[in-house]
């Protein structure tokens, strides 16, 4: 690593400079994304979760932005279409353009500010996948709704060995209250399993390696989860007892908490039976070593977790919070020692927005990252694993000036194992984004529901 | 103070007869109150006026008339001083008296003889807390922190029982870490071979380098070091060698070839490579003789450097050697006997009781409480179940029944009961063992500890409050307070992870930012000459200038949490959170705070030379810190920090789609870098903006003299910092040190009120509602007859029915 290549910026030298001062408490990485294994020796034809043909399943993920994108920047010129020409926002998904959609005129407006005023970033964040109005309190009766991820798990969760999975990029929260009088629990959290249950995600690429893979050396691994399992079921029977004892004598709230934890206690139950009859797909990698303090790095694992969960079909469901909504988030790496959420605020002034412009594409750029590798990598069909997936990337805010939650930005990638036909533009006149979602749960086999939050129909498009 | 959904209240005080009918209510209202409201508030909120959506003249149904809802702001602004607006005449002393009164007793219907304490929502352990408790009932440290997600927060804390999920994914990793902490916890040896560490900083010969306390190896350089061990009994010895493989940021290429030898045997070799934080160990066995016995490591790079060199070192943690192998040679297990006091019965229902007595005596620490009749049965019936099987012993047995305690609801959450004797029909006090629990998770974020649990078996806790009190705060756990409450109610848990950029800070302060921006210029064109000059220039200014570093931030973090320790522990006034002429330093900070003569790393309490612009907690480093953006400081987030934490006066949120700050830069058509100052002025110039700026403004303007990093500045873009100004409430001042006297004495009671209600709601685990009030108002006045003193205010609160009771649960059912 050397000090006089011109090709650094002051801020990326004033970080390598002051490095050792972080890295005992931050650098746990393994530098940079783990090297996946070939889908030839991970996954044995037929070897799949639930599947007894050597058909496909299609999986499903969300993966949030903060603050919107500059909409000048990010939507494509033209009537759209095939033919259509990426924006400079989205330019860096040039490879995997055939694969995506691009999709405007989606809406959250849930997230409006209504009777409740300010607060548009926790509820653009906590509105997201719900489409429901949540409840403006600091704590006492949080109300938002179920997200669609786990509408779609309630009913095909049981085909995997994880329902769903949980993953975000923020390791630092903030203290304190959150956004304008808003609980924090809506700006951190995507999925919600009830109305008043956010699923907290999982920020360390390693915890989330070993808890769908097991721990240890590569070779042990399998058989290390298997062990830890079958001591953990009496365990459980144990502690639902006492559950069951202690839920007797309580009521309202105090019960709703209990019985947060007995139906947390069964979903374990169910894992661990489903373990013990299935084949538990095991990558021949080594696991992250941590959280890495490089913000890009961590971002790039976080995605590859997400790969080998689908991967190794371990779910087919997913979230992945870049950053929470409001993410105050500067990127001295590419010069911007500012805050994200501040320069949204930019008042067009030309020089804020093209920084805003350059965080928007920075976002982008690692997705590209993420779905390149989607796309070479084989399913047990043939077909890439892109083809049998539908990655929303998006955000519940437009413009992050306005704090607009019309026509956002939304990224559709993968044919949801022809769900969706890809490579194109597609205008649709508006929408709100939940009638998307019931396209695609209908695509993930999860035909019976009829509405989600604000839904009004299905998007065929 | 948190707008109350209108439950059961009523319910539960009507009865009392200090409460009006509500017929009765209205008429007081339309005799007493209506005639204030004319004469005060109708020139906004009434005759056709609404301001604020708030008109008293269109109120007309009784319901509307006693919703409380509009009340609590009433009683939030007129104490305040913020209403009557704009300078008109307040209330006098007794007109507010009477509104109060009103209020309080016809709108809230509050008895203050009995209050209702509210209902707390089971509280989960928070991962603090969690942590804590294992350490005190086990001895281990499990790192939550690390292993666990973060809790959400709810009214700004982390131990809001409503705000508290239990996802299967934490409730896996309770399970994974009840199984690690019970294995790192309980020896189920009695005897093993005995151990013997050599630390790898006794290594010692060529290149043998120290970082971070350890031992260093270099993998650009040959290195040989060796320690050595002497043994007294022959037999077989196992030698295991710790190493660490850790690299600096990203892979690099630099390769060493690594010889291990015992005895001058070479036991080990082989090329390590780059890793990050990667551990290592090689065991070997051997026959010994007694005498000295040597450990050698080599390590020789096999990448030459030249190239990219290589930055990975090769950490020597330590060297074990256990032994004699041989059993009859074991000694006792370290702590076995802490767990298995007695030998293991070899009869099956000898050892059922054995295992029933050792768990029951667990459980119930574990629980915090009696155990009902069957938990120990069950639990010695689960260690049965494993010691029975082939290849299990006894004492894995117990330890497995152990896990599942640590696994169990009635560990993970603090389940509270009413005492057997009811206050009245719809409130209980909380039975002893959920006071004790109360207490110590309040004073000392973990665990009661014996004294409390015995005090509540023999049911004389409730009588022994403030010595309890006194024993606790003095106990080293009540650290854990301190750290807790600030780091939340200050924030200064942010302090070590916020994002900052002190060159970016530093230079604006010195009105350097062109230059920076001229050196990005001649990156972009690849002009390196003008680029080291102008690199070198910025180093310059910004190296004249403390460092910034992780240990300047936990000594920020930790002078806010030693200095709450010091009023708490002191029973200082509490006012003096605000003001006074002390803080705790070592050199460090000192340096970033310009005072001298104080050297080295610890804190210790300094008082301030005369007219420092310290003392308090506003102007140390970790609120000024986490009131900044990364880049710069914010006046606006310093001032709302104010009005949330220390007058409670919280403005209303921004109106939607209003500009940031910078925005206001761009109508500097000048080309001058405008200062904070120059900026929001033009911002105020909005009359959207206005209302709630001029409140919190020219607070967060007073502390312009404090960078975005708490240093002290005179200058901001070269141009001179004023800080002066007018609280909306009509005082005056010319420096930082003025307006925390403002604060301090003209605002005492406001303070009072709002550190009484963060304090409350941390010690409750609730948001406080409008029935709360009372209780509040009590302890303002406690301490405010006890000069502020801290203890008032802890005593206020341990006394107080929220915190002494709990609804009964025909109530609770009521409310849900």
């Amino acid at each position: 690593m050397s000090d006089t290549k011109v090709s650094k910026t002051p801020e990326q030298l004033a970080s390598e400079r002051h490095a050792s001062f972080s890295r005992r408490r931050f650098l746990n990485g393994a530098g940079a994304a783990v090297a996946l294994p070939a889908m030839a020796s991970l996954m044995p034809r037929g070897a799949f979760a639930a599947s007894t043909k050597a058909t496909a399943p299609t999986r499903m993920a969300f993966v949030y932005i903060p603050n919107g994108a500059i909409p000048a920047a990010w939507w494509p010129a033209g009537e759209g279409g095939a033919d259509f020409a990426l924006s400079p926002t989205l330019a860096p998904l040039a490879k995997v353009q055939k694969s995506l959609q691009v999709i405007s005129g989606l809406e959250d407006l849930s997230a409006d500010p209504g009777p409740d005023g300010a607060g548009d970033h926790a509820r653009a964040g906590a509105t997201f996948l719900t489409g429901v109005r949540i409840k403006k309190t600091a704590g006492s009766d949080i109300h938002a709704g179920v997200s669609i991820d786990q509408v779609v798990a309630n009913q095909i969760g049981h085909l995997t060995r994880f329902p769903s999975l949980e993953l975000s990029c923020d390791v630092v929260r903030k203290s304190g209250e959150c956004d304008s009088g808003y609980a924090c629990a809506y700006e951190y959290n995507m999925a919600w399993r009830s109305h008043n249950e956010p699923l907290s995600p999982e920020h360390n690429p390693r915890f989330a390696f070993e808890r769908l893979f097991g721990d240890g050396p590569v070779k042990q691994r399998v058989a290390n989860l298997r062990r830890r399992q079958a001591e953990q079921n009496s365990i459980l029977d144990y502690v639902l007892a006492d559950a069951k004892s202690v839920n007797a004598k309580l009521d309202g709230r105090d019960r709703q908490k209990l019985d947060q934890y007995l139906t947390s206690v069964r979903e374990i139950e169910q894992r661990i039976e489903l373990t013990a009859k299935m084949k538990v797909q095991n990558p021949e990698i080594d696991a992250p070593a941590g959280v890495p303090v490089n913000y890009a790095e961590h971002v790039a694992l976080m995605f590859d977790m997400l790969l080998l969960a689908f991967q190794t079909d371990s779910t087919r469901v997913a979230t992945l919070l870049m950053a929470r909504e409001g993410s105050n988030r500067p990127f001295a790496d590419i010069g911007i020692a500012s805050g994200h959420h501040d320069l949204t605020h930019h008042k067009n002034s030309p020089e804020i927005i093209a920084k805003v412009q350059e965080i928007d594409r920075w976002y982008v750029t690692r997705l590209a990252a993420f779905l390149e590798k989607m796309d070479a990598t084989q399913d047990v069909d043939g077909q890439s694993l892109l083809h049998h997936s539908m990655i929303m990337y998006g955000s519940g805010n437009a413009d992050g000036n306005r704090h607009t939650h019309d026509n956002l930005p939304i990224v559709v990638a993968g044919a949801g194992s022809g769900t969706f036909k890809t490579g194109r533009y597609v205008k649709v006149k508006p929408t709100p984004l939940t009638n998307m979602f019931l396209t695609m749960a209908d695509g993930m086999g999860a035909s019976a529901i009829e509405k989600h939050g604000d839904s009004t129909g299905r998007l065929s498009i | 103070m948190g707008l109350a959904i209108a439950l059961p209240v009523s319910l539960i005080v009507s009865s009392s007869s200090e409460a009006n009918s509500e017929p009765a209510s209205i008429e007081v209202y339309e005799t007493t109150v209506l005639p204030l409201l004319e004469k005060h508030c109708y020139e906004c909120h009434g005759d056709g006026y609404d301001k604020g959506k708030v008109a008293f003249d269109q109120l007309e149904t009784p319901d509307q008339i006693l919703a409380p809802e509009l009340w609590v702001k009433v009683l939030v602004n007129t104490r305040a001083g913020l209403m009557p607006a704009d300078k008109k005449p307040r209330l006098s002393a007794g007109e507010q008296a009477t509104l109060e009164r009103w209020i309080k007793r016809d709108v809230f219907r509050i008895d203050p003889k009995n209050p209702d304490p509210g209902r707390v929502t089971v509280r989960r352990l928070n991962r603090v807390e969690y942590r804590n408790t294992v350490r005190d009932l086990l001895g281990v440290d499990y790192n939550t922190e690390h292993e666990f997600p973060p809790d959400d927060t709810g009214y700004g804390f982390d131990n809001i029982g409503d705000a508290l999920t239990t996802s299967p994914m934490l409730m896996e990793k309770y399970v994974a870490a009840a199984q690690a902490i019970i294995n790192e916890a309980v020896p189920v040896m009695p005897r093993k071979p005995a151990e013997h560490r050599v630390a790898g900083t006794d290594f010692a010969g060529q290149n043998a380098r120290s970082k971070w306390g350890k031992r260093q190896l270099l993998f650009s350089e040959p290195a040989s070091v060796a320690a050595s061990y002497k043994n007294d009994l022959p037999g077989s010895y196992r030698v295991k060698f710790d190493l660490q493989v850790n690299g600096t940021y990203t892979p690099d290429p630099g390769k060493a070839r690594l010889v291990l030898k015992v005895d001058g045997k070479e036991v080990t070799s082989q090329e390590m490579v780059y890793h990050d934080e990667k551990d290592f160990e090689f065991e070997s066995t051997h026959r010994w003789k007694p005498g000295e016995h040597t450990f050698s490591i080599e390590l020789s790079p096999t990448v030459p450097s030249g190239g990219e060199k290589t930055t990975t070192d090769l950490f020597v943690d330590e060297v074990t050697v256990e032994g004699p192998l041989e059993a009859a040679q074991w000694v006792a297990t370290t702590d076995y006997d802490k767990f298995f006091p007695r030998a293991v019965p070899q009869d099956r229902e000898a050892r059922r009781v054995y295992a029933r007595e050792l768990l029951g005596a667990f459980a119930t620490r574990a629980y915090r409480r009696p155990l009902n009749d069957d938990t120990a049965d069950r639990l010695a019936g689960l260690a049965e179940a494993t010691y029975t099987q082939k290849g299990k012993s006894f004492e894995q047995g117990v330890a497995h029944a152990m896990a599942a305690v640590l696994a169990s609801p009635r560990f993970l959450f603090k389940l509270e009961q009413p005492a057997s004797h009811a206050v009245s029909a719809a409130v209980a006090d909380v039975d002893e063992y959920s006071l004790a629990s109360r207490l110590s998770y309040f004073l000392w974020s973990t665990m009661p500890d014996d004294e409390l649990l015995q005090l509540a078996a023999k049911g004389d806790l409730r009588r022994n409050i403030p010595a309890q009190i006194a024993r606790m705060l003095k106990d080293p756990r009540s650290e854990s307070f301190a750290r807790n409450f600030t780091g939340q109610w200050l924030q200064a848990r942010d302090v070590e992870g916020i994002a900052s950029n002190p060159r970016q800070i530093i230079l604006r302060d010195a009105g350097e930012e062109e230059t920076l921006r001229q050196l990005r210029q001649a990156w972009m064109k690849q002009d390196e000459t003008t680029a080291k000059i102008l690199a070198d220039k910025i180093d310059r200014i910004v190296e004249s200038k403390p460092d910034f570093d992780n240990d300047m931030r936990k000594a920020m973090r930790s002078e806010t949490e030693m200095y709450f320790a010091y009023v708490m522990r002191e029973n200082r006034p509490v006012t003096e959170l605000i003001d006074s002429n002390y803080t705790f330093l070592n050199e460090e900070l000192a340096k970033m705070y310009d005072i001298t003569g104080v050297s080295g790393k610890d804190l210790r309490k300094v008082t301030l030379p005369e007219g420092s612009a310290r003392g308090g907690v506003l102007t140390q480093g970790s609120a000024l810190l986490v009131t900044s953006n990364p880049d710069r400081t914010s006046p606006v987030k310093r001032g709302l920090f104010v009005l949330n934490n220390f007058l409670g006066t919280p403005p209303p949120p921004p109106p939607a789609n209003v500009p940031a700050l910078e925005a206001s830069e761009s109508e500097f058509k000048d080309g001058h870098d405008p200062t904070l100052r120059e900026v929001l002025k033009v911002h105020r110039e909005a009359p959207m903006c206005r209302s709630c700026h001029n409140r919190m403004d020219p607070i967060g303007l007073a502390f312009e003299n404090f960078n975005a990093i708490g240093a002290w500045r005179d200058t901001e873009r070269k141009q001179p910092i004023a800080a002066e100004g007018n609280l909306i409430t009509g005082e005056t001042f010319t420096s930082v040190a003025q307006l925390k006297k403002i604060l301090a004495n003209d605002h005492r009671e406001e303070f009072y009120r709002t550190l009484s209600t963060k304090l409350m709601t941390y010690a409750t685990g609730r948001g406080m509602e409008y029935y709360d009030v009372e209780t509040i108002d009590q302890i303002v006045k406690r301490l405010d007859d006890e000069d502020g003193k801290f203890g008032a205010l802890l005593t206020g609160i341990v006394e107080s029915a929220p915190f002494q009771k709990m609804r009964t649960q025909a109530t609770v059912t009521a409310a849900n």
